[in-house]
């Protein structure tokens, strides 16, 4: 699904990312944690193509991103808070998503439906803007505008942060859906190696821009983790 | 179409900001103004042959017009400049969908095109093309002339739009073009070469060769694609502010403001948030430009006989700048405003220091513009009459209005898609500001004591200098009283 060769970044003359040769398959659970500034967030911009490489690719389905646009038909992401237009209504912003993304109004309302529960109707028909939300809905609102299209790759950045218990249940719950589909990949990372050890089959620990461990899960995995960041 | 999401979305973001709805009063006054600028300018272009044939009897109305088109167009050019802001777009939230790059950019650049200013000489040009040149020469060459004008309008404002997005960018390049300007301008003035005669000559030709319309298209494509080509080298959001390694600059340790203790703290801070911020910086390269503005009036014969009209500028010269920092110094902090309430014990110092600032950018400015002394001492006591204006009124009434701002600034976002810089709305409600010596001066112009009005324009100055502590009292008093607002529209 997704190729990474020899991609960099630097800034200032600082290399923030280094990753040489890496591949995540296609129906993978794929975590990523490391402390901050490790460059979780830096990897993830370079595969939405956000920020600019100063050496190396990453391909999805043999494309390079910056490229072609074609990864973006089947790719659904929320970073942070910059992707939502917080001047719109989240229906708008549903509405918006669901234009480009060229679902129909059926596709929109069956959203809704599902996204009932998660929604906990804290974010439909409030007639509030998305910026005067508070942060955790916001959150709400950008994962579930990532998960709108039903997309083949899935990228999250810190997903959790700032959810409510009952949210970060419920998200779990949708993210162990997704790790047992075998066409959906899904990429997250998180401060929370619990969590993160829930939700993925395979795990990456990421320090100084470089990956330094790359396990399959299993019932050992969080202590390995937590031995590792215990220093 | 995406474009129609785009539009769609500014138009909401345009009407769901706290700032619009709070500024619909001075939003009417715009419409008002704009209106009244449409009536004048069609009421000029119904009459214009007539106007035309008065002012220069023998002359051909068609030449003359022809001559003064490239002044226009220079004019123009100085008007945008400083008058139309920059269209900007939240790229952020659009690069990880499925949407063409292209198309973003393309919005981007391509959206100046409806701005007003484009439109408004159409008022006097389409008469003018029909009435005059189309019986003395052919519709044919009427509709070819007038295309070609409109065309170069747009190219004026791709242009500009250019050089504005440059500025921040790279501030020497928008300095040489405006000292190739300067140098025109000059050349013009002393004979060296004339405009006038260039530009009859050019505008003739198109009369004589349709053909040559082919020139005002490729010009208008060009300046298209110089703002495309820009937009589309910088849409990774991160690149604009962080491309160089950033040496650190030597500001925190000016050796003089260590010895003012907490205030030459605050100074020093301040100084160091408008040079390691690009949207700040390019404000400070900015001032030449309003230095030089005295050079397109004090000069000219024919703005002579307008005496009242130098105080316009002198106060534009010597307080442009101040008024500039003073206008966002609340807004420019912003990101951290509620840091600044929580932990600065003595706020009425803050103010002080912002003040003490503000009159020393005035000072500096005024300084500067010493050399203006060439043109006569009369220039030089308005320069410095307006100066003491600036200084002992202007700064506390720009510091009253100031404390109204609540318009978060978000510095640190790379300036290329986000520009929030100076439009026609900010001067327009700065006007008060600047007509108020001119309506003080008047009744003294009147009874024949130019001196004496211009003198009491700087009394009032020191008058406000004497009691500065009572005025910073009460600027803090009206700063302590709207803090929360301030404060609840910079979280935003």
């Amino acid at each position: 699904m997704i190729q990474v060769n020899n991609l960099t970044k630097q800034y200032a003359g600082v290399k923030v990312l280094d990753i040489e040769n890496f591949t995540i398959n296609k129906g993978e659970s794929f975590g990523l944690v490391g402390n901050n500034g490790a460059g979780k967030t830096t990897f993830f911009r370079l595969i939405l193509d956000l920020i600019r490489a100063s050496s190396g690719t990453v391909l999805i389905n043999y494309e390079a991103v910056n490229k072609s646009i074609s990864w973006k038909m089947i790719t659904g992401s929320y970073l942070d808070q910059r992707f939502l237009i917080d001047y719109l209504t989240p229906e708008e912003y549903f509405e918006f998503l669901s234009n480009v993304h060229g679902l129909s109004k059926g596709d929109l309302e069956k959203f809704y439906s599902d996204f009932a529960t998660f929604f906990n109707d804290e974010i439909l028909g409030k007639k509030k803007y998305i910026r005067d939300l508070s942060k955790g809905n916001q959150q709400k609102v950008g994962i579930a505008a990532a998960l709108m299209t039903k997309p083949e790759l899935l990228i999250l950045d810190e997903p959790f942060n700032g959810l409510d218990p009952s949210t970060q249940i419920r998200l779990k719950n949708i993210l162990n859906e997704k790790k047992n589909d075998p066409n959906v990949t899904v990429l997250v990372s998180s401060h929370d190696l619990k969590h993160v050890t829930d939700v993925c089959g395979r795990i990456a620990v990421l320090d100084k821009g470089r990956i330094i461990h790359d396990i399959t899960t299993s019932k050992d995995t969080l202590v390995e983790l937590e031995n590792y960041f215990a220093v | 179409m995406i474009y129609k999401w785009f539009l769609l979305h500014q138009w909401r973001e345009m009407k769901r900001s706290s700032i619009w709805q709070r500024n619909i009063a001075l939003n009417i006054v715009l419409g008002l103004l704009i209106g009244i600028m449409l009536l004048y300018l069609l009421v000029l272009g119904l009459f214009i042959d007539k106007i035309l044939a008065e002012l220069y009897p023998d002359g051909d109305p068609v030449k003359i017009f022809n001559g003064i088109l490239f002044y226009y167009f220079g004019f123009e050019f100085f008007l945008r400049f400083f008058m139309q802001s920059l269209p900007t777009l939240n790229i952020e939230s659009y690069l990880h969908l499925p949407i063409k790059k292209s198309s973003i950019v393309h919005y981007v650049a391509a959206k100046s095109v409806f701005m007003i200013g484009n439109y408004l000489s159409w008022l006097v040009m389409v008469p003018f093309a029909f009435k005059v040149i189309a019986p003395a020469y052919s519709t044919n060459t009427a509709v070819v002339w007038l295309a070609s004008f409109v065309l170069l309008v747009f190219t004026i404002n791709f242009f500009t739009t250019y050089v504005k997005r440059q500025l921040v960018n790279k501030p020497s390049i928008v300095g040489v073009f405006g000292l190739v300007l300067i140098a025109l301008v000059l050349l013009d003035y002393f004979g060296v070469l004339s405009l006038s005669a260039a530009s009859t000559f050019a505008f003739g030709q198109i009369l004589l060769h349709h053909e040559l319309i082919v020139l005002p298209i490729v010009l208008v494509i060009l300046s298209y694609l110089l703002n495309y080509w820009f937009l589309k080298s910088r849409l990774y959001p991160d690149e604009v502010t962080v491309k160089k390694k950033q040496k650190q600059d030597s500001l925190a340790d000016i050796k003089y403001l260590k010895t003012l203790g907490l205030t030459g703290q605050l100074i020093s801070l301040d100084l160091r948030l408008i040079w390691r911020h690009k949207r700040t910086r390019s404000i400070v390269f900015m001032a030449p430009l309003f230095l030089l503005y005295g050079l397109f009036f004090y000069p000219n014969p024919a703005y002579q006989k307008m005496y009242p009209m130098f105080i316009f500028v002198g106060i534009f010269m010597t307080g442009g700048m101040m008024l500039n920092y003073i206008n966002y110094c609340f807004s420019y902090e912003s990101n951290y405003f509620d840091n600044i309430l929580v932990n600065y014990k003595d706020l009425e110092r803050y103010i002080r220091t912002k003040y003490i600032l503000g009159i020393s950018i005035a000072t500096a400015c005024y300084i500067l513009t010493i050399p203006y002394i060439f043109f006569g001492t009369d220039i030089f006591l308005i320069n410095t009459m307006t100066y003491l204006y600036n200084i002992g009124f202007l700064s506390f009434v720009l510091f009253y209005v100031a404390t109204f701002s609540k318009k978060r600034m978000d510095l640190s976002k790379g300036a290329t898609f986000n520009y929030q810089g100076m439009g026609a709305s900010h001067w327009l409600s700065m006007l008060p500001a600047f007509l108020l010596p001119v309506l003080i001066f008047l009744p003294f112009n009147f009874m024949g004591y130019k001196t004496g009005g211009m003198l009491f324009i700087g009394a009032l100055g020191v008058a406000g200098l004497l009691f500065s502590r009572l005025m910073i009292a009460f600027v803090y008093k009206q700063f302590m009283k709207r803090r929360y607002e301030m404060a609840e529209g910079f979280r935003e």
